[in-house]
């Protein structure tokens, strides 16, 4: 791979990638910790319609902004001539 | 490559970040001892405990909520006016948006930073995600404000990426750093329509974050059944306070960067008064709403409900109140309604006198209900201490310093949207004002 400044190699395309994979990490640790405090309202029959609705509208945004932020980067990438 | 940068149109732009004199040391310095002296306070507060603050059995927050909701609210006008600004292709947007985004993040930061601070063992924070259960507003809370940190950051860094691949072809500083960011961007009519397609759907996704953010500070005190908190109003309350101290944050550093690294070619008046006619909407809507909130608590005239709002308008913290609605209401009402005030000095003070009555009126709103429980115990004043004060500076300071450093690495205007904007701003007003406009007899007639 090249080393020039708009299509790096290395150590820079190393850290690019490690930004897309800790964006996800990020994205999924939050997923996970909604669903299991759904899972927990629902096995303690408490409050089960508000978490279910503040799930519905937080889990498809993080979700949404890690899909916008890996299309750009992959996307201008990809898309340089 | 600098010779060539200097003779750039618009290298005062690029000025701050290629050169530093001493008025920047100077500041950096005195900033980061402010930072370091809160820092060392907050420690003193890890090793001794609470005790430290002014915080007792009645009023458990203090201070360091009151930061919270007031750093919070002020970072609403970043993202949002900048989103609808984009949203409505307003053209004189251009170079106001960044610096709005820019206080968005960083302010956000330090907010989310205070309720930490409140807790005293900041390990405990730990427990939301061991214990946490969706029940609870205050786990809403995290959620909404992490939910709203990455959404403004990300709305903040995607409309940068050009910048940032300019400042890596036009400047030998920070080459490695600048690379990595700008993933590659050489401007290609696809790269820009990818960035064009994200900050479309950022712009959209954005707005109802940020509105519904406050919304849901809002519900940790109107959820409850305490005394001058549980109304139906307070999450519309908090979102016009919220957009309204935010304005006034983003007109004090327009003017003060304005001054600081001589951006009055791109900074004009015309910027000023267009925020400020916001500013003075706002005052109106501010106004209507504490009319509204007490007008429906006087009428109800319940007993505990009175207690509270005798103890604002009359008791020990009327001069607070009172103070409030002169700093949020007659002043910048007076100062922006006529046109001889309403220059660049004028917006300053409204704006100034903005920020000290929402950070007013979030004490206001805070600190008299948990003065007055409904529980028959007796209640100490609330009285702040040297630490509170403290790490309050530390907060102010650390966004000042956190502002400053970032106009050493970006630029605060968008570089790329003042081009566009020269390029193809006019061109674009006209085929817009050619498309609103009613068709002439002639055209219709197909003549």
């Amino acid at each position: 791979m090249t080393d020039s400044p708009t299509r790096p190699g290395g150590f820079i395309f190393f850290l690019q990638v490690l930004s897309i994979s800790l964006i996800w990490v990020l994205v999924v640790s939050v997923i996970t910790w909604i669903l299991n405090l759904i899972s927990l309202s629902h096995y303690l029959h408490d409050a089960q319609n508000a978490t279910l609705a503040i799930s519905l509208v937080v889990l498809p945004i993080f979700t949404l902004l890690a899909s916008v932020l890996t299309y750009v980067f992959v996307g201008l990438r990809k898309h340089q001539e | 490559m600098m010779e060539d940068l200097r003779k750039d149109p618009d290298y005062t732009l690029f000025r701050p970040i290629l050169e530093s004199d001493r008025r920047f040391y100077w500041a950096v310095a005195f900033l980061g001892a402010v930072v370091l002296w809160a820092l060392a306070l907050y420690i003193r507060q890890l090793i001794y405990g609470l005790g430290v603050t002014g915080l007792n059995r009645t009023v458990t927050w203090g201070f360091y909520i009151i930061n919270f909701v007031f750093f919070i609210g002020v970072s609403h006008a970043g993202t949002l006016i900048s989103a609808i600004l984009r949203l409505s292709q307003a053209e004189w947007r251009r170079p106001i948006t960044r610096m709005a985004e820019v206080i968005t993040a960083i302010v956000l930061a330090i907010g989310g930073l205070h309720p930490i601070i409140d807790l005293g063992r900041p390990d405990r924070v730990l427990n939301v995600f061991y214990y946490g259960r969706l029940q609870s507003p205050l786990l809403w809370d995290v959620t909404a404000i992490s939910l709203y940190f990455t959404a403004s950051t990300v709305y903040l860094y995607v409309p940068m990426i050009p910048d940032i691949a300019l400042l890596r072809d036009r400047t030998t500083k920070f080459k490695k750093f600048y690379t990595w960011l700008s993933w590659g961007y050489v401007g290609t009519e696809r790269q820009k329509h990818i960035l064009e397609r994200a900050m479309t759907i950022l712009m959209v996704v954005v707005i109802p974050v940020a509105v519904s953010v406050h919304t849901v500070i809002s519900y940790i005190f109107s959820m409850t059944l305490q005394s001058g908190w549980h109304s139906t109003i307070f999450g519309p309350y908090f979102v016009t306070g919220a957009i309204f101290s935010g304005t006034a944050t983003l007109l004090v550093v327009m003017i003060f960067f304005r001054k600081f690294y001589h951006l009055e070619n791109y900074l004009k008046e015309i910027h000023f008064r267009y925020l400020s006619v916001l500013l003075l909407v706002f005052a109106l809507l501010w106004g209507y709403f504490t009319f509204s909130e007490y007008l429906t608590g006087i009428y109800g005239n319940e007993p505990m409900e009175m207690r509270v709002i005798r103890f604002k308008i009359s008791g020990a913290y009327a001069p607070y109140f009172w103070m409030m609605v002169i700093c949020n209401f007659v002043i910048p009402v007076i100062i922006l309604s006529f046109k001889k005030l309403k220059r660049i000095p004028g917006i300053l003070i409204a704006s100034i006198s903005v920020i000290i009555g929402m950070w007013l009126e979030r004490l206001i709103i805070i600190v008299p209900s948990l003065s007055n429980p409904r529980l028959p115990v007796v209640s100490e004043p609330y009285v702040p201490s040297l630490t509170e004060w403290s790490l309050f500076a530390g907060g102010v300071a650390a966004f000042c310093l956190m502002f400053l450093l970032f106009s050493k690495l970006f630029p605060l205007i968008s570089i790329w949207e003042i081009k566009e904007g020269r390029a193809e701003g006019l061109e674009a007003v006209h085929q817009r004002l050619e498309s609103y406009l009613p068709d002439t007899p002639a055209v219709q007639e197909g003549v």
